[in-house]
């Protein structure tokens, strides 16, 4: 093997494999440590600056050592060459590693796949329109690349080549859309995905502890989307039901083992139920969401209600896909969960020593004996009569939350006044527990669905009553009912200083964004989401009653030939009409068969049009005159490109009418 | 290898038995125009299957519409590959003679009568392919096959490809042909130095030896067999043109050159020999003449009787003995 000399592969064509392979690897820059882009960079303008000012290369001993030392890197830095992230790092190392040593057009074609299957790698991922987009461009380019490289000859200028591509990629366009639906898809993974894709958790945790956070970011990333299939109900009943917290250990919330039971049957559902769809987002979590209070599902088989009403995905390691399930709910309901004593002590535990000004004050309200409804209705009192005040930046709290926020900072959110509440209601001897999720949404009106953000997050609290079971009470009401009832708290809290006239001056950003996310929902909906699910659906729209596999691929092969014919078909006759000789010729054929019928001999290759028509002319002196005409509207159909248009037009008619007078 | 190369040389001969021997002049048809991936084509079909699989087994939609796409897109530019040919005019533009040991030239001439141009076009002899041309819409261009001539006589082109990778590499699409192309290889001339037989030369010894620099006539352009020692080295130095001294030696005297003189050679000996003298004579000028068993050619000079003479050496049958 000799040290591969800079000036095998020209400039241009180094230029083009680069531009490949940047353009492949872009998207992975951001996953991957800084390093291997920089290596990257590094290997291209080395080789670059080898072909144009003749760098030396390094010799293969070299090259060994750095392959060697990057495969270390990459495998000390990700512990593995498994799974999408390490295998991608693995990737560009090698795509790096290969240019700085490509002397052939084999080199360069090697190239070529692996930044495709970057390309591909990175779509494991990456799901956003925007990487669509992206897509797109790229394969064009990478089209455009795979053309001029193809070439053994000098390249062609790049406009036509890139015309070209964008023509074979729209030709092949037809076959992709009848493989994307009809191909077969699995339910499942064939051998397992490597565990590096699910996306850190976000949004909502299992919990809560109201004096630490001294400052709630409002994220906007979404949390879920919703659409409704009837109207939608009110602001006010949008609650989304999320993990569900009863132990409390004096300053933190956290969830409890649920029993294993079944409540569903228990729920008695009233009024009219509220139909709507469910798309969510990865969250690393296997909680789906749905309105208080779910009685039916369908779209996945693997959710379950637990016992404290929420609903589950079956995901051994977190919901890392966006998925996307059926709900039917009732907005008004009565959870009635029988329960023996002991199972409610769990709900009244306050540990002895916490919060003891708030159970001093509990205690002073049971002096009368008060009913349930009056112990509620004063504990809100608390909020309503003294300065309480809504806000996403609260002081921090010390060991006794409830008793600090009640009766000194009296600011918080809606945790704050979740736990005060509901510790107030524990204290009374009331079985109450902390429900947290989302709660509103913001109404798209071009895609006509609720965008639920991780904003929206709310807590509220459940309140045991012997006869109606659990009922939902929400302290925020009391304080800032606005949040509840406008069902988004963006307008009203994070823009205070914001005047209405700007907002309204900011309504086009804010179609604009709403129109984004239109298009990313059903882009989300009908590329991203293309499963299983919305494959069959399609198919028993098509006439398919139960498709199966045998039967699906089957269809997938008779649409594949189809489109392979058309395609064919399509491509032969387009050439055809390339392949036939102009008109202007084909109708001075025409032209020389009228005249052979006229026993005038055909015109010998070597004859001009000219001598040809002189000839004609003195063997049929009396149809000379057209015969010149023929001839004079040929040349000029043929040779003045100009008005070829109208010569041809004369061309045709002329040679149409012509009759040899016979002699 | 060797396995392909037969199965290559069994298909071309099915080839010919389906679609027969060619005119001189041929449009490729559909019929005998076959496709087949290259070896990057089956590299971009694994591709294309590994994504396949990767898009399953993670359930990416994107991933999935990529991997169709490229699919398409590889069977798109297999029908233009086929088209990048269909319809092209192969026509056998003739090969010089040359003699042996030289490479034959066989030039091929590719035309194209559609309104569009035909890219990357390249003919392949024996596995060989050369130097691919770009042929604009009605254009014609000739690319060249060379084959080693290695015996004297005629030498046929068996059998050549047209081929294509436009677009992409992915794809070569090809035809054989099998044209009536010959070339006519004159013997290999014997090395200068043997004299002229004294029978018909007295001063023939003269002839390859140095010539007074009296005798110089001047120069004329030197064509292929001339003699080495007489191209004027200066004049070639200072115009890049190979020119070939003239000498008007007394001796214009007119020679026969003999098969029968030269009875210490075998027969193909003889002929190299009887060519090297043919051309030593037409560089000095001299009329000369050729006998061999059952043709003689008289005495005569010029290009034209040149040819006549190496023509008859080449195509010289030795005589049933």
């Amino acid at each position: 093997m000799k040290t591969p000399a800079a000036s095998t592969i020209p400039l241009n064509r180094l230029l083009w494999t680069a531009s490949v392979v940047v353009g492949a690897s872009l998207p992975h820059w951001f996953e991957l440590s800084i390093w291997i882009p920089l290596l990257l960079g590094t290997a291209i303008v080395w080789r670059l600056a080898a072909a144009v000012s003749g760098w030396r290369l390094p010799n293969r001993a070299i090259r060994m050592l750095f392959a060697f030392m990057a495969f270390t890197a990459v495998l000390m830095q990700y512990h593995t060459i498994n799974g999408v992230t390490a295998g991608s790092a693995l990737l560009v190392v090698m795509v790096a590693l290969k240019f700085l040593e490509a002397h052939s057009q084999r080199d360069e074609l090697v190239l070529m796949i692996i930044a495709y299957f970057l390309v591909f790698a990175s779509l494991l991922y990456e799901r956003g329109l925007w990487v669509g987009i992206y897509l797109l461009a790229f394969v064009w380019i990478t089209t455009l690349g795979l053309l001029q490289l193809g070439r053994r000859g000098q390249l062609r200028p790049s406009w036509p080549t890139a015309k070209l591509a964008g023509r074979l990629l729209l030709q092949a366009v037809p076959l992709m859309i009848v493989l994307f639906l009809l191909f077969p898809r699995l339910p499942g993974p064939i051998w397992g995905i490597p565990g590096d894709t699910s996306s850190g958790a976000s949004g909502l945790s299992d919990s809560m502890s109201p004096g630490d956070i001294t400052d709630l970011g409002l994220s906007d990333e979404v949390a879920f989307r919703a659409e409704f299939y009837g109207s939608p109900p009110t602001a006010d009943k949008l609650y989304w039901r999320g993990p569900v917290l009863s132990a409390f250990n004096g300053r933190s919330w956290t969830r409890e083992p649920g029993m294993r039971r079944q409540v569903l049957d228990d729920i008695e559902f009233q009024g009219d139920p509220t139909e709507y769809r469910v798309m969510l987002e990865p969250h690393g979590r296997n909680w789906a969401f749905a309105l208080d209070m779910p009685r039916e599902w369908s779209g996945r088989r693997d959710i379950v209600m637990g016992s404290d009403y929420q609903l589950r995905v079956m995901f051994r390691d977190g919901i890392d896909t966006r998925i996307d399930y059926e709900v039917v709910s009732f907005p008004t309901y009565r959870a009635i969960e029988p329960m023996g004593p002991n199972e409610l002590d769990r709900f009244r535990m306050l540990p002895e020593d916490s919060n003891p000004r708030t159970r001093a004050l509990v205690a002073s309200w049971l002096d009368d004996n008060p009913s349930d409804e009056q112990i509620i209705e004063r504990a809100l009192n608390v909020f309503r009569g003294e300065q309480f005040f809504y806000t996403l930046t609260p002081p921090a709290l010390g060991r006794h939350t409830a008793d600090e926020f009640i009766f000194e900072t009296r600011e918080g959110f809606c945790e704050h006044y979740a736990s005060a509440f509901t510790i107030m209601m524990r204290a009374a001897g009331l079985p109450a527990r902390v429900v947290t999720g989302y709660q509103g949404g913001e109404l798209n009106g071009i895609g006509d669905y609720y965008i639920v953000r991780q904003s929206d997050a709310h807590a509220w609290t459940e309140v045991w009553f012997q006869n109606e079971g659990w009922v939902r009470v929400d302290p925020i009401v009391a304080v800032a009912p606005e949040r509840i009832a406008l069902g988004s708290s963006r307008a009203s809290l994070r823009s205070e200083t914001a005047s209405r006239a700007g907002l309204a001056r900011l309504a086009w950003i804010r179609n604009a964004v709403f129109a984004w996310d239109a298009l990313n929902t059903y882009w989300n909906d009908w590329i991203i989401g293309y499963g299983p699910r919305l494959q069959r659906a399609i198919l028993r729209s098509l006439g398919f009653e139960r498709p199966r596999w045998p039967e699906l691929l089957l269809a997938t092969v008779i649409a594949t030939a189809c489109v392979l014919v058309g395609l064919s078909l399509y491509l032969a006759w387009g050439f055809r009409r390339k392949l036939r000789q102009d008109p202007a010729a084909r109708w001075f054929e025409r032209f020389d068969a009228k005249l052979a019928r006229a026993k005038v001999a055909s015109r010998k290759p070597s004859e001009t049009p000219e001598a040809y028509a002189a000839r004609a002319a003195t063997e049929l002196p009396e149809s000379a005159n057209e015969i010149g005409r023929v001839v004079g509207s040929y040349l000029k159909a043929r040779y003045e490109p100009d008005s070829q248009r109208r010569w041809l037009r004369d061309l045709e008619t002329l040679v149409r009418s012509f009759k040899p007078a016979r002699q | 290898m060797q396995m392909t190369g037969r199965l290559k040389l069994w298909a071309a001969d099915w080839a010919l038995r389906r679609q027969g021997r060619d005119q001189p002049d041929v449009t490729l048809k559909r019929r005998r125009i076959y496709i087949l991936p290259t070896r990057f084509g089956a590299a971009f079909a694994a591709l294309v299957f590994a994504m396949l699989l990767g898009s399953l087994n993670y359930g990416a939609s994107l991933g999935f519409g990529l991997t169709f796409l490229l699919a398409g897109l590889m069977l798109v530019i297999m029908h233009h590959c086929h088209n990048n040919l269909l319809g092209t005019q192969v026509r056998f533009a003739g090969a010089p003679p040359v003699f042996a040991g030289q490479p034959a030239e066989f030039r091929i001439g590719l035309s194209n009568a559609a309104s569009v141009t035909r890219y990357e076009l390249e003919v392949a002899y024996r596995g060989q392919a050369g130097q691919p041309v770009d042929i604009e819409a009605g254009q014609s261009k000739h690319l060249t096959i060379e084959v080693p001539a290695q015996k004297r006589g005629r030498l046929p082109l068996q059998r050549f490809a047209v081929a294509t990778r436009h677009p992409g590499n992915l794809f070569r699409a090809w035809t054989w042909i099998h044209m009536d192309a010959q070339c006519l290889v004159y013997p290999r001339p014997a090395p200068a130095g043997r004299p002229l037989p004294e029978s018909y030369a007295s001063e023939g010894s003269r002839m390859s030896a140095e010539h007074d620099e009296a005798d110089f006539a001047g120069l004329r352009p030197a064509v292929r067999g001339d003699s080495l020692a007489r191209i004027a080295w200066k004049a070639y130095a200072r115009s890049g043109e190979l020119l070939l001294k003239q000498f008007a030696s007394g001796d214009l005297q007119p020679h026969m050159l003999d098969w029968d003189t030269l009875t210490d050679l075998e027969p193909e000996a003889r002929l190299s020999q009887l060519t090297r003298w043919c051309l030593d004579m037409a560089a000095n000028m001299r009329s000369f003449g050729l006998r061999l068993p059952g043709k003689t050619i008289p005495l005569g000079s010029g290009d034209r009787h040149l040819s006549e003479c190496l023509r008859a050496l080449a195509l010289h049958e030795a005589p049933a003995t």
